[in-house]
Protein backbone atom coordinates (compact mmCIF):
# COMPACT_ATOMS: atom_id res chain seq x y z
CA UNK A 1 0.00 0.00 0.00
CA UNK A 2 1.35 3.40 -0.89
CA UNK A 3 1.88 5.73 2.09
CA UNK A 4 -1.34 7.17 3.45
CA UNK A 5 -3.33 5.54 0.64
CA UNK A 6 -7.07 5.37 0.92
CA UNK A 7 -8.80 2.04 0.63
CA UNK A 8 -10.95 3.34 -2.16
CA UNK A 9 -10.67 6.51 -4.14
CA UNK A 10 -13.15 6.44 -6.99
CA UNK A 11 -13.92 9.42 -9.18
CA UNK A 12 -17.05 9.52 -11.34
CA UNK A 13 -16.97 5.83 -12.20
CA UNK A 14 -19.41 4.78 -14.91
CA UNK A 15 -20.13 1.39 -16.44
CA UNK A 16 -22.77 0.19 -18.90
CA UNK A 17 -23.73 -3.33 -19.91
CA UNK A 18 -24.67 -2.47 -23.47
CA UNK A 19 -27.65 -0.16 -23.17
CA UNK A 20 -28.09 -0.82 -19.47
CA UNK A 21 -26.48 1.68 -17.17
CA UNK A 22 -25.03 -0.24 -14.24
CA UNK A 23 -23.03 2.54 -12.59
CA UNK A 24 -23.08 6.24 -13.20
CA UNK A 25 -20.95 8.99 -11.68
CA UNK A 26 -19.93 6.89 -8.68
CA UNK A 27 -17.47 8.82 -6.54
CA UNK A 28 -16.41 7.14 -3.33
CA UNK A 29 -13.63 7.87 -0.91
CA UNK A 30 -12.94 5.52 1.97
CA UNK A 31 -10.02 6.16 4.30
CA UNK A 32 -10.21 2.92 6.25
CA UNK A 33 -12.43 -0.08 6.78
CA UNK A 34 -14.45 -1.92 7.62
CA UNK A 35 -16.88 -0.46 5.12
CA UNK A 36 -20.24 -1.78 4.03
CA UNK A 37 -21.53 -1.59 0.49
CA UNK A 38 -25.26 -1.70 0.68
CA UNK A 39 -27.99 -1.70 -1.91
CA UNK A 40 -30.86 -3.69 -3.34
CA UNK A 41 -30.30 -6.30 -6.05
CA UNK A 42 -29.28 -4.60 -9.27
CA UNK A 43 -27.94 -1.53 -7.48
CA UNK A 44 -24.49 -2.09 -8.96
CA UNK A 45 -22.66 -3.54 -5.95
CA UNK A 46 -21.22 -6.57 -7.70
CA UNK A 47 -20.36 -4.51 -10.78
CA UNK A 48 -18.44 -2.11 -8.56
CA UNK A 49 -16.48 -4.96 -6.96
CA UNK A 50 -15.70 -6.39 -10.39
CA UNK A 51 -14.45 -3.01 -11.53
CA UNK A 52 -12.25 -2.73 -8.46
CA UNK A 53 -10.66 -6.10 -9.28
CA UNK A 54 -10.29 -5.25 -12.95
CA UNK A 55 -12.67 -8.03 -14.04
CA UNK A 56 -14.51 -5.31 -15.94
CA UNK A 57 -12.85 -2.31 -17.51
CA UNK A 58 -13.89 1.09 -16.24
CA UNK A 59 -15.66 2.97 -19.02
CA UNK A 60 -15.87 6.36 -17.34
CA UNK A 61 -13.93 7.98 -14.54
CA UNK A 62 -10.97 6.59 -12.65
CA UNK A 63 -10.36 4.69 -9.48
CA UNK A 64 -7.69 3.65 -7.04
CA UNK A 65 -7.67 0.76 -4.61
CA UNK A 66 -5.15 1.02 -1.77
CA UNK A 67 -3.40 3.70 -3.81
CA UNK A 68 -3.08 1.62 -6.99
CA UNK A 69 -4.82 2.55 -10.21
CA UNK A 70 -7.53 0.03 -11.00
CA UNK A 71 -7.12 0.34 -14.76
CA UNK A 72 -3.32 0.47 -15.02
CA UNK A 73 -2.15 -1.54 -12.01
CA UNK A 74 -4.60 -4.45 -12.02
CA UNK A 75 -1.96 -7.01 -11.17
CA UNK A 76 -0.74 -5.04 -8.18
CA UNK A 77 -4.30 -4.51 -6.96
CA UNK A 78 -5.07 -8.21 -7.22
CA UNK A 79 -1.95 -9.10 -5.31
CA UNK A 80 -2.94 -7.06 -2.28
CA UNK A 81 -6.67 -7.67 -2.42
CA UNK A 82 -8.55 -10.82 -1.43
CA UNK A 83 -11.90 -11.52 -3.04
CA UNK A 84 -14.71 -13.69 -1.78
CA UNK A 85 -17.21 -14.01 -4.63
CA UNK A 86 -20.93 -14.32 -4.12
CA UNK A 87 -21.31 -17.31 -6.46
CA UNK A 88 -20.35 -20.79 -5.46
CA UNK A 89 -17.00 -21.21 -7.09
CA UNK A 90 -14.36 -23.88 -6.70
CA UNK A 91 -12.13 -26.26 -8.60
CA UNK A 92 -13.58 -29.77 -8.53
CA UNK A 93 -11.46 -32.85 -7.94
CA UNK A 94 -9.18 -31.39 -5.30
CA UNK A 95 -9.41 -31.02 -1.53
CA UNK A 96 -9.85 -27.79 0.38
CA UNK A 97 -6.24 -27.40 1.38
CA UNK A 98 -4.94 -28.02 -2.15
CA UNK A 99 -7.35 -25.47 -3.58
CA UNK A 100 -6.46 -22.86 -1.00
CA UNK A 101 -2.73 -23.46 -1.45
CA UNK A 102 -3.09 -23.33 -5.24
CA UNK A 103 -4.75 -19.93 -5.04
CA UNK A 104 -2.07 -18.74 -2.62
CA UNK A 105 0.58 -19.83 -5.10
CA UNK A 106 -1.22 -18.03 -7.91
CA UNK A 107 -1.05 -14.90 -5.75
CA UNK A 108 2.73 -15.24 -5.70
CA UNK A 109 3.39 -17.25 -2.54
CA UNK A 110 6.16 -19.86 -2.60
CA UNK A 111 4.67 -23.35 -2.87
CA UNK A 112 5.55 -24.62 0.59
CA UNK A 113 4.59 -21.36 2.23
CA UNK A 114 1.26 -21.43 0.40
CA UNK A 115 0.54 -24.92 1.67
CA UNK A 116 1.47 -24.01 5.24
CA UNK A 117 -0.62 -20.87 5.11
CA UNK A 118 -3.55 -22.78 3.56
CA UNK A 119 -3.61 -25.04 6.62
CA UNK A 120 -3.56 -21.99 8.87
CA UNK A 121 -6.42 -20.15 7.20
CA UNK A 122 -8.55 -23.28 6.91
CA UNK A 123 -8.02 -23.85 10.60
CA UNK A 124 -8.92 -20.22 11.21
CA UNK A 125 -12.23 -20.40 9.32
CA UNK A 126 -13.15 -23.65 11.06
CA UNK A 127 -12.47 -26.14 8.26
CA UNK A 128 -9.59 -27.95 9.96
CA UNK A 129 -11.53 -31.23 10.03
CA UNK A 130 -12.51 -31.01 6.37
CA UNK A 131 -9.24 -29.83 4.87
CA UNK A 132 -8.59 -33.10 3.07
CA UNK A 133 -12.10 -33.61 1.76
CA UNK A 134 -12.86 -32.85 -1.85
CA UNK A 135 -14.51 -29.46 -2.15
CA UNK A 136 -17.49 -30.78 -4.11
CA UNK A 137 -18.49 -32.74 -1.00
CA UNK A 138 -18.60 -29.56 1.13
CA UNK A 139 -21.89 -28.18 2.39
CA UNK A 140 -23.01 -24.67 1.46
CA UNK A 141 -21.72 -23.28 4.74
CA UNK A 142 -18.37 -25.01 4.35
CA UNK A 143 -17.96 -23.67 0.84
CA UNK A 144 -18.70 -20.19 2.15
CA UNK A 145 -15.90 -20.60 4.68
CA UNK A 146 -13.61 -22.01 2.03
CA UNK A 147 -14.24 -18.91 -0.09
CA UNK A 148 -13.28 -16.77 2.87
CA UNK A 149 -10.15 -18.86 3.46
CA UNK A 150 -8.98 -18.55 -0.14
CA UNK A 151 -9.53 -14.79 0.04
CA UNK A 152 -7.24 -14.65 3.09
CA UNK A 153 -4.54 -17.11 2.09
CA UNK A 154 -2.09 -14.53 0.72
CA UNK A 155 -2.71 -12.22 3.68
CA UNK A 156 -4.24 -9.38 1.67
CA UNK A 157 -4.33 -5.78 2.82
CA UNK A 158 -7.95 -5.48 1.76
CA UNK A 159 -10.65 -8.13 1.34
CA UNK A 160 -13.74 -7.67 -0.75
CA UNK A 161 -16.58 -9.83 0.50
CA UNK A 162 -19.56 -10.20 -1.80
CA UNK A 163 -22.63 -11.31 0.16
CA UNK A 164 -20.52 -13.28 2.67
CA UNK A 165 -23.45 -14.72 4.61
CA UNK A 166 -25.69 -15.58 1.71
CA UNK A 167 -27.38 -18.94 2.17
CA UNK A 168 -26.09 -19.54 5.69
CA UNK A 169 -28.09 -20.64 8.68
CA UNK A 170 -28.21 -18.21 11.63
CA UNK A 171 -25.32 -19.87 13.46
CA UNK A 172 -23.17 -20.00 10.34
CA UNK A 173 -23.98 -16.38 9.66
CA UNK A 174 -22.96 -15.35 13.16
CA UNK A 175 -19.71 -17.23 12.82
CA UNK A 176 -18.81 -15.64 9.51
CA UNK A 177 -19.63 -12.16 10.84
CA UNK A 178 -17.51 -12.90 13.89
CA UNK A 179 -14.62 -13.85 11.61
CA UNK A 180 -15.04 -10.70 9.53
CA UNK A 181 -14.91 -8.57 12.67
CA UNK A 182 -11.83 -10.43 13.87
CA UNK A 183 -10.08 -10.03 10.52
CA UNK A 184 -10.85 -6.33 10.57
CA UNK A 185 -9.56 -6.04 14.14
CA UNK A 186 -6.27 -7.56 12.98
CA UNK A 187 -5.56 -4.75 10.56
CA UNK A 188 -7.00 -6.15 7.33
CA UNK A 189 -9.21 -3.61 5.59
CA UNK A 190 -12.61 -5.08 4.88
CA UNK A 191 -15.28 -4.15 2.35
CA UNK A 192 -18.53 -6.07 2.80
CA UNK A 193 -21.07 -5.94 0.01
CA UNK A 194 -24.46 -7.10 1.15
CA UNK A 195 -28.17 -6.55 0.93
CA UNK A 196 -28.59 -8.04 4.39
CA UNK A 197 -28.66 -4.93 6.50
CA UNK A 198 -27.87 -6.41 9.91
CA UNK A 199 -24.66 -7.90 8.44
CA UNK A 200 -23.44 -4.39 7.69
CA UNK A 201 -24.59 -3.07 11.04
CA UNK A 202 -22.69 -5.82 12.83
CA UNK A 203 -19.42 -5.49 10.96
CA UNK A 204 -18.96 -1.98 9.60
CA UNK A 205 -18.57 1.58 10.79
CA UNK A 206 -18.57 3.13 7.33
CA UNK A 207 -21.31 2.51 4.79
CA UNK A 208 -21.89 3.28 1.14
CA UNK A 209 -25.42 2.92 -0.11
CA UNK A 210 -25.82 2.28 -3.82
CA UNK A 211 -29.10 2.59 -5.61
CA UNK A 212 -29.74 2.32 -9.34
CA UNK A 213 -26.05 2.59 -10.07
CA UNK A 214 -25.48 5.74 -8.06
CA UNK A 215 -24.23 6.51 -4.59
CA UNK A 216 -27.34 7.29 -2.56
CA UNK A 217 -25.46 7.93 0.69
CA UNK A 218 -22.00 7.47 2.09
CA UNK A 219 -20.35 8.05 5.41
CA UNK A 220 -19.98 6.97 8.97
CA UNK A 221 -22.86 4.78 9.97
CA UNK A 222 -23.56 6.60 13.21
CA UNK A 223 -23.34 9.99 11.47
CA UNK A 224 -25.58 8.88 8.64
CA UNK A 225 -28.19 7.76 11.09
CA UNK A 226 -28.34 11.27 12.42
CA UNK A 227 -28.61 12.94 9.04
CA UNK A 228 -31.56 14.52 7.33
CA UNK A 229 -34.44 12.83 9.04
CA UNK A 230 -35.75 12.13 12.47
CA UNK A 231 -37.58 8.89 12.74
CA UNK A 232 -40.85 8.68 14.70
CA UNK A 233 -43.21 5.85 15.36
CA UNK A 234 -46.79 6.95 15.07
CA UNK A 235 -50.23 5.45 15.69
CA UNK A 236 -53.36 7.33 14.79
CA UNK A 237 -57.09 6.78 15.04
CA UNK A 238 -59.34 8.05 12.27
CA UNK A 239 -58.89 8.63 8.52
CA UNK A 240 -55.12 8.48 8.15
CA UNK A 241 -54.78 8.94 4.39
CA UNK A 242 -55.46 12.72 4.13
CA UNK A 243 -53.36 13.29 7.25
CA UNK A 244 -50.42 11.40 5.76
CA UNK A 245 -50.85 13.21 2.44
CA UNK A 246 -50.54 16.50 4.26
CA UNK A 247 -47.40 15.26 6.02
CA UNK A 248 -45.98 14.26 2.68
CA UNK A 249 -46.59 17.77 1.36
CA UNK A 250 -44.39 19.01 4.20
CA UNK A 251 -41.53 16.72 3.09
CA UNK A 252 -42.21 13.78 5.36
CA UNK A 253 -41.92 10.20 4.23
CA UNK A 254 -43.71 7.31 5.84
CA UNK A 255 -44.04 3.57 5.83
CA UNK A 256 -46.63 1.34 7.41
CA UNK A 257 -45.64 -1.54 9.66
CA UNK A 258 -48.82 -3.31 10.77
CA UNK A 259 -50.77 -0.70 12.75
CA UNK A 260 -47.72 1.50 13.17
CA UNK A 261 -46.53 4.31 10.90
CA UNK A 262 -42.82 5.01 10.62
CA UNK A 263 -42.50 8.66 9.92
CA UNK A 264 -39.34 10.29 8.54
CA UNK A 265 -39.56 13.91 9.55
CA UNK A 266 -37.10 16.38 7.95
CA UNK A 267 -34.72 17.64 10.61
CA UNK A 268 -35.83 21.24 10.14
CA UNK A 269 -39.44 20.28 10.79
CA UNK A 270 -40.64 20.29 14.38
CA UNK A 271 -42.66 17.28 15.56
CA UNK A 272 -45.25 19.81 16.62
CA UNK A 273 -46.41 19.90 13.01
CA UNK A 274 -47.66 16.33 13.41
CA UNK A 275 -50.13 17.45 16.07
CA UNK A 276 -51.11 20.54 14.08
CA UNK A 277 -51.91 18.48 10.98
CA UNK A 278 -53.68 15.86 13.08
CA UNK A 279 -55.97 18.52 14.48
CA UNK A 280 -56.51 19.91 10.99
CA UNK A 281 -57.41 16.48 9.56
CA UNK A 282 -59.37 15.40 12.64
CA UNK A 283 -57.28 12.35 13.49
CA UNK A 284 -56.24 11.31 16.91
CA UNK A 285 -52.57 10.77 17.69
CA UNK A 286 -52.52 7.71 19.93
CA UNK A 287 -48.78 7.06 19.98
CA UNK A 288 -45.74 9.15 19.00
CA UNK A 289 -42.24 8.04 19.93
CA UNK A 290 -38.93 9.24 18.57
CA UNK A 291 -37.10 6.17 17.31
CA UNK A 292 -33.41 5.40 16.96
CA UNK A 293 -32.75 5.05 13.25
CA UNK A 294 -31.54 1.56 12.34
CA UNK A 295 -29.86 0.74 9.10
CA UNK A 296 -33.06 -0.67 7.67
CA UNK A 297 -34.66 2.71 8.22
CA UNK A 298 -31.75 4.50 6.67
CA UNK A 299 -31.83 2.06 3.81
CA UNK A 300 -35.54 2.56 3.28
CA UNK A 301 -35.17 6.31 3.58
CA UNK A 302 -32.48 6.51 0.92
CA UNK A 303 -33.49 3.78 -1.41
CA UNK A 304 -37.22 4.23 -1.15
CA UNK A 305 -38.32 0.70 -0.53
CA UNK A 306 -37.16 -2.03 1.72
CA UNK A 307 -36.11 -5.33 0.20
CA UNK B 1 -19.52 -20.78 20.51
CA UNK B 2 -16.63 -19.25 18.68
CA UNK B 3 -15.31 -21.17 15.68
CA UNK B 4 -12.01 -19.39 16.04
CA UNK B 5 -9.59 -21.60 17.88
CA UNK B 6 -7.02 -18.87 17.37
CA UNK B 7 -7.23 -15.32 16.03
CA UNK B 8 -6.31 -14.14 12.56
CA UNK B 9 -2.59 -14.17 11.96
CA UNK B 10 -0.60 -12.40 9.29
CA UNK B 11 1.78 -14.06 6.88
CA UNK B 12 5.29 -12.74 7.17
CA UNK B 13 6.58 -13.71 3.71
CA UNK B 14 7.01 -11.75 0.53
CA UNK B 15 4.86 -12.36 -2.56
CA UNK B 16 6.78 -13.19 -5.73
CA UNK B 17 6.10 -11.42 -9.01
CA UNK B 18 7.76 -13.83 -11.43
CA UNK B 19 5.85 -14.60 -14.63
CA UNK B 20 6.83 -18.27 -14.36
CA UNK B 21 5.07 -18.60 -11.04
CA UNK B 22 1.93 -17.16 -12.54
CA UNK B 23 0.93 -20.10 -14.71
CA UNK B 24 2.93 -23.10 -13.53
CA UNK B 25 0.63 -24.07 -10.62
CA UNK B 26 -2.24 -24.41 -13.11
CA UNK B 27 -0.16 -26.78 -15.22
CA UNK B 28 0.77 -28.88 -12.22
CA UNK B 29 -2.87 -29.04 -11.16
CA UNK B 30 -3.98 -30.07 -14.67
CA UNK B 31 -1.46 -32.92 -14.76
CA UNK B 32 -2.45 -34.04 -11.27
CA UNK B 33 -6.15 -34.02 -12.12
CA UNK B 34 -5.52 -36.01 -15.31
CA UNK B 35 -3.89 -38.84 -13.36
CA UNK B 36 -6.88 -38.92 -10.98
CA UNK B 37 -9.20 -39.88 -13.83
CA UNK B 38 -10.40 -43.41 -14.11
CA UNK B 39 -8.44 -45.58 -16.58
CA UNK B 40 -6.12 -42.69 -17.41
CA UNK B 41 -2.99 -44.36 -16.03
CA UNK B 42 -3.70 -47.47 -18.09
CA UNK B 43 -4.27 -45.38 -21.20
CA UNK B 44 -1.22 -43.21 -20.50
CA UNK B 45 1.18 -46.12 -20.37
CA UNK B 46 -0.51 -47.88 -23.30
CA UNK B 47 -0.02 -44.75 -25.39
CA UNK B 48 3.72 -45.38 -25.36
CA UNK B 49 3.33 -48.77 -27.07
CA UNK B 50 3.76 -47.41 -30.62
CA UNK B 51 6.91 -45.60 -29.52
CA UNK B 52 8.25 -48.82 -27.96
CA UNK B 53 7.50 -50.76 -31.12
CA UNK B 54 9.31 -48.17 -33.27
CA UNK B 55 12.19 -48.16 -30.81
CA UNK B 56 12.41 -51.93 -31.10
CA UNK B 57 12.44 -51.44 -34.87
CA UNK B 58 15.50 -49.22 -34.57
CA UNK B 59 17.23 -51.87 -32.49
CA UNK B 60 16.34 -54.59 -34.97
CA UNK B 61 17.57 -52.44 -37.88
CA UNK B 62 21.03 -52.38 -36.30
CA UNK B 63 20.96 -56.12 -35.62
CA UNK B 64 19.65 -57.10 -39.04
CA UNK B 65 21.72 -60.27 -39.18
CA UNK B 66 20.19 -61.54 -35.92
CA UNK B 67 16.64 -60.82 -37.02
CA UNK B 68 16.83 -61.68 -40.72
CA UNK B 69 14.45 -64.62 -40.22
CA UNK B 70 11.73 -62.19 -39.11
CA UNK B 71 11.88 -59.76 -42.00
CA UNK B 72 12.29 -62.01 -44.98
CA UNK B 73 11.12 -60.32 -48.14
CA UNK B 74 10.83 -56.89 -46.52
CA UNK B 75 14.35 -55.58 -46.30
CA UNK B 76 13.24 -51.96 -46.75
CA UNK B 77 10.89 -52.16 -43.79
CA UNK B 78 13.52 -51.45 -41.22
CA UNK B 79 15.66 -48.91 -42.96
CA UNK B 80 15.97 -46.05 -40.54
CA UNK B 81 15.50 -43.00 -42.72
CA UNK B 82 13.33 -39.91 -42.28
CA UNK B 83 10.56 -42.05 -43.72
CA UNK B 84 10.70 -44.16 -40.56
CA UNK B 85 10.08 -41.02 -38.50
CA UNK B 86 7.31 -39.97 -40.86
CA UNK B 87 5.76 -43.40 -40.36
CA UNK B 88 5.72 -42.89 -36.59
CA UNK B 89 4.61 -39.28 -36.48
CA UNK B 90 1.98 -39.25 -39.23
CA UNK B 91 0.34 -42.63 -38.85
CA UNK B 92 -3.37 -42.42 -38.23
CA UNK B 93 -3.22 -44.51 -35.08
CA UNK B 94 -0.65 -42.21 -33.46
CA UNK B 95 -2.73 -39.12 -34.27
CA UNK B 96 -5.80 -40.88 -32.93
CA UNK B 97 -3.92 -41.60 -29.68
CA UNK B 98 -3.21 -37.88 -29.38
CA UNK B 99 -6.92 -37.16 -29.83
CA UNK B 100 -7.78 -39.68 -27.10
CA UNK B 101 -5.17 -38.07 -24.86
CA UNK B 102 -6.81 -34.70 -25.43
CA UNK B 103 -10.19 -36.16 -24.52
CA UNK B 104 -8.84 -37.53 -21.25
CA UNK B 105 -6.76 -34.54 -20.25
CA UNK B 106 -8.29 -31.57 -21.97
CA UNK B 107 -12.05 -31.88 -22.19
CA UNK B 108 -12.62 -30.49 -18.71
CA UNK B 109 -9.69 -28.10 -18.55
CA UNK B 110 -11.71 -24.97 -19.21
CA UNK B 111 -15.22 -26.47 -19.24
CA UNK B 112 -14.97 -27.36 -15.54
CA UNK B 113 -13.70 -23.89 -14.68
CA UNK B 114 -16.73 -22.45 -16.47
CA UNK B 115 -19.12 -24.90 -14.81
CA UNK B 116 -17.82 -24.33 -11.30
CA UNK B 117 -17.12 -20.61 -11.81
CA UNK B 118 -13.45 -21.02 -10.93
CA UNK B 119 -12.35 -18.32 -13.35
CA UNK B 120 -13.22 -15.56 -10.92
CA UNK B 121 -11.09 -17.25 -8.26
CA UNK B 122 -8.15 -17.39 -10.65
CA UNK B 123 -8.53 -13.89 -12.04
CA UNK B 124 -8.87 -12.35 -8.60
CA UNK B 125 -5.15 -13.20 -8.41
CA UNK B 126 -2.39 -11.45 -10.32
CA UNK B 127 -3.02 -13.82 -13.20
CA UNK B 128 -3.49 -12.56 -16.76
CA UNK B 129 -5.62 -14.27 -19.36
CA UNK B 130 -2.46 -15.25 -21.20
CA UNK B 131 -1.06 -16.84 -18.01
CA UNK B 132 -4.24 -18.83 -17.57
CA UNK B 133 -4.12 -20.08 -21.16
CA UNK B 134 -0.41 -20.84 -20.92
CA UNK B 135 -1.04 -22.85 -17.78
CA UNK B 136 -3.76 -24.89 -19.46
CA UNK B 137 -1.84 -25.23 -22.70
CA UNK B 138 1.25 -26.41 -20.86
CA UNK B 139 -0.81 -29.19 -19.27
CA UNK B 140 -1.75 -30.47 -22.71
CA UNK B 141 1.73 -29.75 -24.01
CA UNK B 142 3.23 -31.95 -21.30
CA UNK B 143 1.32 -35.00 -22.50
CA UNK B 144 1.58 -34.24 -26.21
CA UNK B 145 5.32 -33.68 -26.12
CA UNK B 146 5.77 -36.83 -24.05
CA UNK B 147 4.24 -38.77 -26.92
CA UNK B 148 5.87 -36.88 -29.78
CA UNK B 149 9.04 -34.93 -29.05
CA UNK B 150 10.48 -37.25 -26.43
CA UNK B 151 10.08 -40.49 -28.44
CA UNK B 152 11.36 -38.66 -31.56
CA UNK B 153 14.55 -37.64 -29.80
CA UNK B 154 14.89 -41.05 -28.17
CA UNK B 155 14.68 -42.63 -31.65
CA UNK B 156 17.53 -40.43 -32.86
CA UNK B 157 19.56 -41.02 -29.73
CA UNK B 158 19.09 -44.79 -29.76
CA UNK B 159 19.84 -44.97 -33.46
CA UNK B 160 23.20 -43.32 -32.70
CA UNK B 161 23.82 -45.52 -29.69
CA UNK B 162 22.93 -48.76 -31.49
CA UNK B 163 24.92 -47.78 -34.57
CA UNK B 164 27.89 -46.65 -32.50
CA UNK B 165 28.63 -43.79 -34.89
CA UNK B 166 27.24 -40.48 -36.14
CA UNK B 167 26.66 -41.55 -39.74
CA UNK B 168 22.90 -41.22 -39.32
CA UNK B 169 23.17 -37.61 -38.12
CA UNK B 170 25.68 -36.78 -40.84
CA UNK B 171 23.20 -38.06 -43.44
CA UNK B 172 20.19 -36.25 -41.94
CA UNK B 173 21.47 -33.40 -39.79
CA UNK B 174 18.14 -31.62 -40.01
CA UNK B 175 16.11 -34.55 -38.69
CA UNK B 176 16.18 -33.61 -34.96
CA UNK B 177 14.93 -30.16 -35.92
CA UNK B 178 12.16 -31.70 -38.02
CA UNK B 179 11.16 -33.77 -34.98
CA UNK B 180 11.05 -30.62 -32.85
CA UNK B 181 9.14 -28.62 -35.47
CA UNK B 182 6.52 -31.28 -36.13
CA UNK B 183 6.11 -32.07 -32.43
CA UNK B 184 5.53 -28.38 -31.75
CA UNK B 185 3.02 -28.09 -34.59
CA UNK B 186 1.13 -31.16 -33.30
CA UNK B 187 1.25 -29.83 -29.74
CA UNK B 188 0.15 -26.32 -30.59
CA UNK B 189 -2.61 -27.50 -32.89
CA UNK B 190 -4.07 -30.12 -30.56
CA UNK B 191 -3.71 -27.89 -27.49
CA UNK B 192 -5.50 -24.94 -29.09
CA UNK B 193 -8.10 -27.24 -30.70
CA UNK B 194 -8.86 -28.88 -27.36
CA UNK B 195 -8.89 -25.69 -25.29
CA UNK B 196 -11.13 -23.93 -27.81
CA UNK B 197 -13.70 -26.70 -27.66
CA UNK B 198 -13.35 -26.88 -23.88
CA UNK B 199 -14.14 -23.18 -23.68
CA UNK B 200 -17.28 -23.57 -25.78
CA UNK B 201 -19.21 -25.63 -23.25
CA UNK B 202 -19.37 -26.01 -19.52
CA UNK B 203 -20.08 -29.73 -19.90
CA UNK B 204 -16.87 -31.73 -20.25
CA UNK B 205 -18.71 -34.71 -21.78
CA UNK B 206 -20.02 -32.52 -24.57
CA UNK B 207 -16.50 -31.23 -25.07
CA UNK B 208 -15.15 -34.78 -25.28
CA UNK B 209 -17.73 -35.57 -27.95
CA UNK B 210 -16.78 -32.44 -29.86
CA UNK B 211 -13.03 -33.20 -29.72
CA UNK B 212 -13.64 -36.68 -31.07
CA UNK B 213 -16.55 -35.82 -33.37
CA UNK B 214 -15.01 -32.89 -35.21
CA UNK B 215 -11.72 -34.71 -35.78
CA UNK B 216 -13.50 -37.79 -37.08
CA UNK B 217 -16.20 -35.91 -39.00
CA UNK B 218 -13.64 -33.84 -40.90
CA UNK B 219 -12.05 -37.06 -42.12
CA UNK B 220 -15.37 -38.68 -43.00
CA UNK B 221 -16.48 -35.58 -44.93
CA UNK B 222 -13.20 -35.65 -46.84
CA UNK B 223 -13.76 -39.34 -47.63
CA UNK B 224 -17.27 -38.76 -48.96
CA UNK B 225 -16.28 -35.83 -51.17
CA UNK B 226 -13.08 -37.45 -52.36
CA UNK B 227 -14.90 -40.58 -53.45
CA UNK B 228 -17.23 -38.48 -55.58
CA UNK B 229 -14.92 -35.76 -56.93
CA UNK B 230 -11.37 -37.19 -56.63
CA UNK B 231 -10.03 -33.68 -56.24
CA UNK B 232 -6.79 -33.67 -54.17
CA UNK B 233 -7.48 -30.25 -52.67
CA UNK B 234 -10.33 -31.84 -50.74
CA UNK B 235 -7.56 -32.96 -48.40
CA UNK B 236 -7.92 -29.53 -46.81
CA UNK B 237 -11.24 -30.69 -45.34
CA UNK B 238 -9.60 -33.26 -43.08
CA UNK B 239 -7.77 -32.26 -39.91
CA UNK B 240 -5.88 -35.53 -39.87
CA UNK B 241 -4.75 -35.28 -43.49
CA UNK B 242 -3.61 -31.69 -43.09
CA UNK B 243 -1.44 -32.76 -40.16
CA UNK B 244 -0.12 -35.68 -42.18
CA UNK B 245 0.68 -33.49 -45.17
CA UNK B 246 2.69 -31.08 -43.01
CA UNK B 247 4.42 -33.99 -41.28
CA UNK B 248 5.42 -35.62 -44.56
CA UNK B 249 6.82 -32.30 -45.81
CA UNK B 250 8.83 -31.62 -42.64
CA UNK B 251 10.41 -35.08 -42.77
CA UNK B 252 11.25 -34.46 -46.43
CA UNK B 253 9.11 -37.35 -47.65
CA UNK B 254 6.53 -37.78 -50.37
CA UNK B 255 3.26 -36.02 -49.60
CA UNK B 256 0.14 -38.11 -49.10
CA UNK B 257 -1.75 -36.06 -51.71
CA UNK B 258 -0.39 -33.87 -54.50
CA UNK B 259 -1.31 -30.60 -52.83
CA UNK B 260 1.31 -28.05 -51.72
CA UNK B 261 1.83 -28.67 -48.01
CA UNK B 262 1.89 -24.90 -47.42
CA UNK B 263 -1.88 -24.89 -47.88
CA UNK B 264 -2.30 -27.41 -45.10
CA UNK B 265 0.05 -25.48 -42.83
CA UNK B 266 -1.76 -22.23 -43.63
CA UNK B 267 -5.11 -23.86 -42.86
CA UNK B 268 -3.82 -25.22 -39.53
CA UNK B 269 -2.43 -21.79 -38.63
CA UNK B 270 -5.77 -20.18 -39.52
CA UNK B 271 -7.64 -22.70 -37.38
CA UNK B 272 -5.28 -22.01 -34.48
CA UNK B 273 -5.80 -18.26 -34.94
CA UNK B 274 -9.55 -18.76 -34.90
CA UNK B 275 -9.22 -20.89 -31.79
CA UNK B 276 -7.19 -18.25 -29.99
CA UNK B 277 -9.75 -15.59 -30.95
CA UNK B 278 -12.55 -17.74 -29.52
CA UNK B 279 -10.54 -18.39 -26.36
CA UNK B 280 -9.87 -14.69 -25.95
CA UNK B 281 -13.60 -14.04 -26.15
CA UNK B 282 -14.71 -16.92 -23.96
CA UNK B 283 -12.22 -16.61 -21.13
CA UNK B 284 -13.60 -13.95 -18.87
CA UNK B 285 -13.27 -13.48 -15.18
CA UNK B 286 -17.01 -12.93 -14.94
CA UNK B 287 -19.97 -13.83 -17.08
CA UNK B 288 -21.38 -10.61 -18.46
CA UNK B 289 -25.04 -10.96 -19.35
CA UNK B 290 -26.06 -8.16 -21.68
Amino acid sequence: MTPAAKILDLQRIGYNYGQIKALSGVSITVEKGPVGLLGPNGAGKSTLLRLLLGFLTIQEGQGKVMGYDVAREKTRVRQIVGYMPEDESYVPGIDGVTLTALLGELSGMPRQEAMKRAHDVLFYVGLEESRYRRVESYSKGMRQRLKLAQALVHDPQLILLDEPTSGLDPQGREEILELITDISNHGVQVLVSSHILPDIEETCQEVIILNQGQVAAQGNLQELKKLNYNLYELKVAGEAAPFLAKLQERGCRWEQEEDLWKLYLPRELSPRVIFELAVEEKVQVRHLVKSQSRLEDLFAQVVGEEE
Amino acid sequence: MSIRKKGYSHWEGQLKESAFVAWFPLTRLGIKLAFQKRFFKLFFFSAFLPALIFLAGIYVSERMEDFRFMIQGQPSFLQITPNYFKAYFTNSFFLFLLVLMMIFVGSGLIADDLKFKALQLYFARPLRKVDYLLGKMATLGFFLLLLSLIPGWIFVLFKLVFAGNFAFLRSYPWLPLAVVAYSLILTLFFAIYTLTLSALSSNSRHVALMIFGIYLASDIIFGIFYQNFHHPYLVLLSLKLNLQQVGAALFGEKLFYPVPWGWSLLLLIMLMGLGLAILNRRIRSVEVVK
